[in-house]
């Protein structure tokens, strides 16, 4: 049996809590009585995976019908991974210790492009040939959903089917689907042939793409009744979605190691260089009484002691005051922390970072993004310096000492001057701890971020380049010799970890080439400092002929055909290239909540977002 | 408040839960359960939860001791109902009591080992073991500095059983604040001994015992 054969290699990696389940809350069924056994699977280790929101809601969605059965499935670390490949232990579900391949679906979820070969690597684990077209019977079928499926073009070859959007509804649509037309004994193709007519579904194969000779897109070509335009899922009446009553709590502490409520989706700010805010549009909320008891539910049946409150930004809230008010009456009461991780600076208010503070004190991070304002209006991060500074000067005041700002090299338009802002900033914070007199003990400690700009399809920077990565170590330079380094502490990505993010991000179909041979030359884990190794990339790339820069950066007109133009985020090219043009002329957008940009989600919805 | 002692094992899956993790786990379930655990009062308040003799990664037991003080007085039938309702696959809460003896009486523990190998004689290898002068192994002093120590007068053989081509041996080894040995330790000796590795093995703990050889609980 499977399981005997890991209970006694397991004891020879580290954790081995993470590849043996059992958690309270994992879902175990009689298989007798299922229809679709669906594999969950995250491109990542267990502690990153469990961490996820998205797969906790659609694994207790999956689960709570009573004929189909969802379970994990993590990447194993390499020393696990040489131990199941020595030992023939195939890829297996955390909740039955079964081999995935006997699965009827098995589903990825794409959050980072770097996790790409991990999919390949997980196919492969599991005993599955990686190529779509190899996999010839009804099961298993390979879907994938999660953000990074707006421009899945990478891994066309090796997925069956992309699901686009939010899952909530759309995944039971298929599997429902599935367990029909397995009972009438239907091939894949023809099973493929119906699925393509629910409205979220991306099949692949179902499109011919051709090119230009400057290596542009020529054409996408539909077939098989496949739509010219495939739409992405919506949840219209986000109040009543589902939304999990429990966790799987796991052994072994993850990342996120708490409650998760998601209070609201989508984003009303457009920040031009940010996908979330583009992709997860339009802006819905949750109610105070579905939040708290969200939130009371899930405490009480993980007994975890520390809530977040999920979402792009948090203080975004219409009623924020009113709704942690609530909130804390239940928190303080059971000794429960309440974690705001994604708090604006605009909105950062004293009442807030009290409330933040009632439980226990967590440190605090901001995003401006951008050194200067200029640069600020371009990327439409609608917030000033003064705000900046009385958001530090209410921290500092309320007993923090120290700050994290989040912030990103290579924009747009970018100057030395804009990068010098950054060094800037944070002297003028430095100047204003030490100004005030009710400053706490000890000296300030600034973290700065610096990441490296990748820009993503659905934004209004997806036409632009990626600057040249001797620009970006240029510009790290001169950031090192303009902060003062007794206060100031900088990090960043390798920046050609970014590359390959920005390579794979806007890619097209002739890079599932590329990613097949990285991934059999041993590239695995590439968002992993420990595991990625570019030079093999960059040999995979020459070989066979492919040239980075065309993917990474060129600047791409606005009349090219992009790969992924045949999906449908409702975020029209109008209004992005719209955004774009008001990038380069430093033009601010309101956000939505102050005046309707005309974005295009509007239709989607039928209606306003706002009232 | 209320001291309560209780008896769990730890089998199947939840023998690859560590220690660390098993007191989150633990806290976690006592939560769940309702069960109100006693803070300590200070600065970081931390619930007052104890495991005398931890348990290594991987090895089963049916005797482990958990103490702990709740705020509410609850009968012991309902703390052992409540919690093992909420408890994961492989623990399972065998009794509940006041304590009675304090932990610095526990002195040895049992170990029960089971050996899957069919091919090798496993209890005449043992025996061969057991019969050297001395049996050295390297342990880091409280000055971190590695020194050789003989365990042979440390390790009791209490039954040696061979069956279907299963082995058991069941020994008696030091545990606790005076002298401990750790049983694989003692494995890792006996591995080194018959120069080979043995993978497919089993061990239990069965009993937690006194100086006096009485049972701790």
């Amino acid at each position: 049996m499977l399981r005997e054969k890991i209970e006694r290699h397991i004891l020879k990696v580290q954790k081995p809590s993470r590849y043996i389940g059992g958690e309270i809350g994992s879902i175990v069924k009689d298989k007798s009585k299922i229809d679709v056994r669906f594999a969950f699977c995250f491109p990542d280790v267990y502690d990153i995976g469990m961490s996820h929101l998205g797969m906790k809601i659609l694994y207790s969605l999956t689960n709570s019908r009573e004929n189909f059965w969802c379970e994990r499935v993590f990447s194993p670390w390499i020393d696990y991974e040489k131990i199941m490949r020595e030992n023939d232990i195939p890829l297996y579900g955390l909740e039955s210790l079964e081999p995935i391949k006997d699965f009827d679906f098995i589903g990825f979820t794409l959050q980072y492009e770097l996790s790409y070969t991990n999919v390949l690597n997980m196919l492969d684990l599991a005993g599955v040939p990686v190529y779509s077209k190899d996999r010839k019977n009804l099961s298993p079928i390979v879907v994938a959903g999660g953000p990074c499926t707006c421009n899945p073009e990478p891994l066309t070859d090796f997925v069956d089917i992309f699901i686009l959007g939010e899952g909530e509804e759309v995944n039971l649509e298929l599997l429902d689907l599935y367990a029909k037309m397995k009972k009438d004994g239907a091939s894949k193709e023809e099973f493929l042939k119906e699925a393509v007519k629910i409205e979220g579904i991306y099949i692949p194969a179902f499109y011919d793409v051709s090119y230009n000779h400057d290596g542009t897109i020529k054409s996408v070509v539909p077939k098989n009744g496949a739509p010219e335009k495939v739409k992405k899922r919506i949840i219209k009446d986000f109040d009543n979605v589902f939304y999990p009553e429990t966790f799987v709590v796991p052994f072994t502490e993850t990342v996120h190691d708490r409650a998760v409520v998601e209070v609201l989706r989508g984003c009303i700010r457009g920040c031009r260089f940010c996908q979330a805010g583009f992709i997860y549009r339009p802006f819905r909320e949750k109610s105070i009484g579905t939040i708290v008891n969200e939130t009371k539910s899930l405490c009480e049946s993980t007994g975890y002691e520390e809530v977040s409150l999920s979402s792009l930004s948090t203080s975004d809230y219409s009623q924020i005051n009113l709704m942690l008010n609530e909130l804390v009456d239940y928190t303080e009461k059971e000794k429960i922390n309440l974690s705001l991780p994604s708090t604006r600076i605009d909105n950062f208010s004293k009442e807030l970072l009290e409330k933040i503070k009632s439980v226990r004190k967590s440190g605090l991070t901001f995003a401006p993004e951008a050194g200067t304002q200029r640069l600020r209006d371009v990327i439409n991060k609608n917030i000033t310096e003064e705000e900046i500074l009385s958001a530090c000067k209410t921290a500092f005041e309320g007993g923090y000492s120290s700050v994290k700002l989040y912030f990103m090299l290579g924009l747009p338009t970018e100057t030395d001057e804009d990068v010098e802002g950054i060094a800037v900033l944070a002297e003028k914070i430095e100047k204003l701890f030490y100004s005030l007199p009710h400053r706490p003990k000890g000296r300030l400690s600034i973290s700065i971020s610096a990441a490296t700009f990748v820009p993503k399809p659905f934004t209004p920077f997806q036409f632009e380049p990626q600057a040249l990565p001797e620009e970006i170590k240029r510009k790290q330079s001169l950031l090192i010799s303009k902060t003062n380094p007794k206060t100031v502490s900088l990090s960043w990505h390798k920046t050609d970890i970014s590359i390959l993010e920005a390579v794979l991000a806007r890619g097209d179909r002739r890079l599932c080439d590329a990613l097949y041979h990285a991934w059999k030359s041993g590239c695995v884990f590439d968002s992993w400092d420990e595991c990625y190794d570019f030079l093999k990339w960059k040999k995979v790339f020459e070989e066979l002929g492919i040239d980075i820069s065309f993917y990474a950066n060129r600047k791409r007109s606005y009349e090219e055909i992009q790969p992924w133009d045949h999906l449908d985020y409702f975020v029209s090219k109008e209004f992005l290239i719209r955004e774009n043009k008001k990038a380069h002329e430093g033009i601010a957008t309101p956000n939505c909540r102050i005046s309707c940009s005309g974005c295009g989600i509007n239709k989607a919805i039928g209606g306003a977002c706002f009232e | 408040m209320n001291d309560v002692r209780a008896v769990f094992e730890k089998l199947g899956r939840a023998r690859f839960i560590s220690h660390l993790d098993l007191l989150r786990c633990m806290q976690r379930a006592f939560k769940r359960a309702g069960l109100p655990l006693w803070y300590s009062q200070g600065f970081n308040p931390r619930a007052y939860l104890m495991f005398p003799l931890p348990l290594s990664l991987g090895i089963g037991s049916i005797c482990e001791i958990m103490d702990f003080t709740l705020v509410d007085d609850i009968s012991c039938d309902e703390i052992k109902d409540r919690l093992n309702k909420t408890l994961p696959d492989g623990i399972k809460i065998l009794s509940v009591d006041a304590p009675v003896k304090k932990h610095t009486e526990i002195a040895a523990a049992v170990y029960e080992i089971k050996f899957f190998d069919r091919n090798s004689n496993i209890i005449l290898l043992f025996n061969e073991f057991m019969e050297q002068e001395k049996i050295e192994i390297q342990k880091v002093n409280k000055k971190k500095i590695p020194v050789q120590i003989d365990i042979k007068p440390q390790i009791e053989v209490l039954e040696m059983v061979s069956k279907d081509g299963q082995a058991v041996i069941k020994l008696k080894l030091p545990a606790g604040t005076q002298e401990n040995l750790n049983v694989n330790s003692m494995l890792e000796a006996f591995q080194n001994f018959i120069k080979s590795e043995i993978d497919d093995i089993f061990i239990c703990r069965t009993d937690i015992l006194c100086l006096d050889g009485k049972k701790f609980f």
